[in-house]
């Protein structure tokens, strides 16, 4: 009996609710046939079965809510009865925010039965808990070292972090953990995914003065809430903003519109301004960066994947252009137009949402001019792009109309002064100003 | 051909918890036992010790009355009924031995009374019968180790010399008992019998008794001993026994010892017979094994006595629920740095954990907290006032590294020391522990007290 438990998917999933059975009891299966679709905060997956075999049972219905670990399907590989478990059930209880342990990799739910089967008579731990379970000297020795203990693995009876396990724990991570002092928040000393600052706010009870109705938020949402929490309590903001002069840009668009339309693609400005990024960030690596606090250091990354804030349906998503500098300008259109209309259908896999270095929004589509876009931690600048509008400018002692494009950039003002962002700005101006400079580079 | 998933050769305190817990576990298990249910401990160790030992602190209580303020007219009158002692010790291991029998039975375990003989790893024979199994626990235990000394042999066939064994049976109350020997098991009965009234007389090789505790415990029993009239004669080297007599070089000189009865003491040797077809890995302690209580053997287990690292029915039950876990497909691992041990003397001694010479020779930076028992009520209120409780205490983090204590129950206070140890415990939550008052335990966070260095009840 092989028991098919929800595994990590992805970066940060750790939970999904169950849309749809491709399976049912009985049905005989190959490896790679997909068991069921599961939605998940980022995305909607169909999860492939990794043996061959009979179903023997489903654990789960749709419209549950698994969480990684749990097992959802009893498939009979042939690997006898001997290794099969004892009637777990998968209890759901939601989860109120009290209990939700914070820094803990994922909210794992396991049945109240504790599976013995002979090959695995591990006892799996609950994970949910407010306080995470530690010796007096394990909590001293996590001070001393900066370690975050709610971080670590316990091995210790109901999964008590025990010293040992901290020494486990630094060794697993050395080079990444010196300083003594450690932001709970930082990501780079914590394991992938869930990991989101949850501010000490007071939580009072919003008074309500009349009538009102209460809709809970979609996992995306959510997703969108914790990231901006993060984004703006650990980055230091700051913005600065220009108007671009874009008037070659437009001519050279407009004339290459129809060429593109041809090879079926839809020219937009993105790419161009993508062209220029990537320029502008090869000269500048300090934009392209992570800031690691607990090392001191800066991450200068040599890959260049750009990120497009996107408008679903569902909220905000930002799926990611990857080695744009070993692209050219159609292929980066095309690459935008694929990526956009898989986030919109909610299409895109995880990867695709993974591993950005840089990130563009463009509230210009909608109509706006100016903003002050929140960086995508752990990314150090933002780049928001405006309306292109006709605009009378001065140029050379002469009112004329212009194609302005007004810009926005916010930066991680940690690592990067007002000064790097004005000099940033200005290499990107000359870019977009002078497209030809693009296309020769 | 009977099939079992676990079988266990022998039922001492190691094997028989082990084959309850194979059982528990849902193995199909056997024991097999070619003595008593309940091995050495419950038959001719730890419990039969302990019931002489009780009577032995009634009659002594009974005649140092006066120091509570009660007078004994005629003491003459008070007698010794060893027969009656021993008769009660039998029934206290009749009681236990037949409880393990119910346990085992009551649990499903099928239980061979006969000597086990490994034909091979899966396969063993017992009074003609074979059994066959998936895995095996070798818990067959120790005997005393009779060393080769001239004479020896001689002196045990008459009766003179004796093992553990056979001075738990006394037929009469010898007037001079020689202990050859001065650990555990040497002290217990030198306490027993200078209790009962025996002039005791104990030769040791080294320079101190009890060699493996913590050296101001080891000097604190010497003196207690002392002062009872025990006499301890350190730097011995036996030459050889004749009859009653054991003659030894101390110094350089040459002295002969005359007792009743010589009780030869030297330590334990592994019960390896029946098991020579397992071409198992041993050393001169015993059979090889790891944390989990794996041999060089796979599916073969070795669990107490018979691998020579504690000689301790505790740590025998506690290896063998340990090694059915790893049979079991649960990763268990024994931790043999928080072992207990505990003395019956009068008063006891128990300690777990590092001792302070050992925890400095490993490089720690430690702090130590004694408290003496003569500033404790409770032992005032008692009269006992000998004795004392030391903690030895990792200064980094105040964790304790040992517990050391003597005190007339110290058997029974270790286990807040065990425990504390357990949970990776420091000196603060000793300290801070609130300890009924009055009792012995107090002394436990006074000690811890003074190791943080402000002790209420005394003075730095």
């Amino acid at each position: 009996m092989f028991e098919f438990k929800f595994a990590d998917i992805g970066e940060g999933i750790h939970e999904g609710v169950l849309l749809k059975w491709f399976v049912k009891e009985g049905d005989t299966i190959k490896e790679g046939d997909s068991l069921f679709l599961v939605e998940t905060d980022k995305v909607n997956a169909e999860i492939p079965s990794p043996v061959d075999g009979k179903i023997d049972k489903l654990l789960a219905e749709v419209g549950d809510t698994i969480h990684v670990g749990n097992t959802v399907v009893i498939i009979d590989d042939g690997s006898g009865a001997g290794d099969i478990t004892r009637g777990i059930e998968i209890k759901q209880e939601p989860l109120s925010e009290e209990e939700k342990g914070a820094g803990v990799v994922g909210e794992i739910e396991i049945s109240s039965e504790v599976i013995e089967s002979s090959d695995e008579g591990k006892q799996e731990e609950k994970e949910m808990k407010t306080k995470v379970l530690a010796t007096p000297v394990a909590r001293k020795l996590a001070k001393d070292l900066g370690i975050d203990i709610n971080l670590v693995k316990g091995t210790g009876p109901a999964g008590r972090v025990m010293k040992e396990d901290l020494h486990e724990y630094k060794k697993k991570n050395e080079g990444i953990i010196e300083s003594k002092y450690i932001k709970e928040t930082n990501v780079f000393a914590q394991p992938l995914g869930d990991t989101f600052l949850k501010p000490e706010i007071k939580r009072e009870e919003i008074k309500i003065y009349g009538e009102v109705e209460r809709v809970p938020i979609s996992r995306v949402r959510k997703t969108i809430s914790e990231n901006m929490v993060l984004s703006k309590s650990v980055i230091p903001h700051t913005s600065v903003m220009d108007d671009f002069d874009v008037t070659e840009l437009v001519k050279l668009r407009t004339e290459q519109k129809n060429m593109a339309k041809e090879k079926g693609i839809s020219l937009t400005y993105m790419p161009f301004i993508i062209k220029a990024l990537t320029i502008a960030l090869r000269e500048f690596p300090v934009f392209n960066s992570s800031f690691d606090n607990i090392k001191d250091e800066i991450i200068y990354k040599k890959y260049y994947n750009i990120g497009i804030a996107t408008d679903t349906p569902d909220g905000l998503m930002v799926p990611v252009i990857k080695e744009v500098d070993n692209k050219g300008i159609l292929e980066i259109g095309k690459d935008i137009e694929t990526i956009v209309e898989k986030a919109r259908t909610k299409t895109i896999s995880l990867e695709e949402l993974y591993g950005g270095t840089f990130t563009i929004t463009n509230y210009g589509a909608l109509g706006s001019s100016y903003g002050v876009p929140v960086i995508r931690y752990p990314e150090v600048a933002i780049l928001g792009i405006g309306k292109i509008d006709k605009k009378p400018v001065v140029l050379n002692d002469e009112i004329v109309i212009r194609h302005m494009m007004p810009v926005s950039l916010s930066i991680d003002h940690r690592i990067i002064d007002g000064g790097d962002a004005g000099r940033f700005l200005l290499r990107l101006k000359e870019l977009l100003g002078n497209p030809m400079l693009l296309l020769l580079s | 051909m009977k099939q079992y998933d676990i079988l266990v050769l022998g039922a001492g305190p190691g094997g028989y918890v082990a084959a309850i817990k194979a059982a528990q576990m849902g193995a199909k298990t056997a024991v097999v036992e070619a003595g008593e249910l309940g091995g050495v401990c419950l038959n001719v160790g730890c419990i039969p010790t302990k019931t002489l030992l009780k009577s032995a602190k009634v009659y002594e209580s009974i005649m140092n009355a006066e120091k509570y303020g009660i007078d004994i007219k005629d003491k003459n009158s008070v007698a010794i009924n060893l027969d009656a002692m021993v008769k009660r010790k039998n029934q206290a291991v009749r009681r236990l031995t037949s409880g393990v029998k119910m346990l085992l039975e009551k649990n499903g375990v099928d239980i061979y009374k006969g000597f086990g003989e490994v034909v091979d790893k899966n396969t063993i024979k017992v009074n003609d019968e074979i059994l066959n199994t998936k895995n095996l626990i070798i818990a067959t235990g120790s005997s005393p180790m009779i060393p080769d000394i001239e004479g020896i042999k001689e002196s045990f066939e008459q009766g003179y010399a004796v093992t553990s064994t056979e001075v738990l049976d006394p037929k009469e109350l010898p007037e001079h008992l020689i202990v050859v020997g001065a650990g555990t098991i040497s002290i217990e009965f030198a306490t027993l019998y200078n209790a009962l009234g025996s002039k005791v007389t104990i030769l040791q090789r080294s320079p101190r008794i009890l060699s493996g505790i913590d050296k101001d415990l080891s000097e604190a029993m010497a003196k207690v001993l002392t002062k009872k009239g025990v006499k301890i004669i350190y730097g011995v080297k036996h030459k050889k026994f004749e009859g009653n007599k054991i003659i030894v070089e101390v110094n350089g000189e040459e002295k002969t010892f005359e007792g009743d009865k010589i009780l030869v003491s030297l330590g334990r040797t592994p019960n390896l017979k029946g098991l020579e077809k397992l071409n198992l890995e041993t050393d001169r302690k015993g059979i090889i094994t790891d944390e989990r209580l794996r041999t060089n053997i796979e599916g073969v287990y070795a669990i107490g006595d018979i691998n020579g690292k504690h000689l301790l029915a505790h740590v025998a039950s506690a290896e063998g629920i340990i090694a059915v876990e790893n049979i079991m497909g649960k990763d268990s691992k024994m931790s043999y740095d928080r072992i207990p041990s505990c003395i019956y003397s009068f008063p006891e001694i128990a300690t777990v954990g590092m001792t302070e010479d050992e925890a400095r020779e490993k490089g720690y930076d430690i702090i130590v907290g004694t408290f003496p028992l003569s500033a404790n009520g409770k032992a005032l209120a008692e009269g006992d006032r000998d004795g004392f409780v030391k903690i030895v205490a990792n200064k980094e983090y105040g964790e304790i590294l040992g517990v050391h204590m003597m005190a007339s129950t110290a058997t029974d206070m270790i286990a807040e020391g065990v425990m504390t140890m357990e949970l990776e415990g420091t000196l603060e939550d000793i300290a801070r522990g609130i300890h009924p008052h009055p009792t012995l335990s107090e002394t436990v966070m006074e000690a811890a007290h003074l190791a943080l260095g402000s002790p209420i009840h005394t003075l730095k």
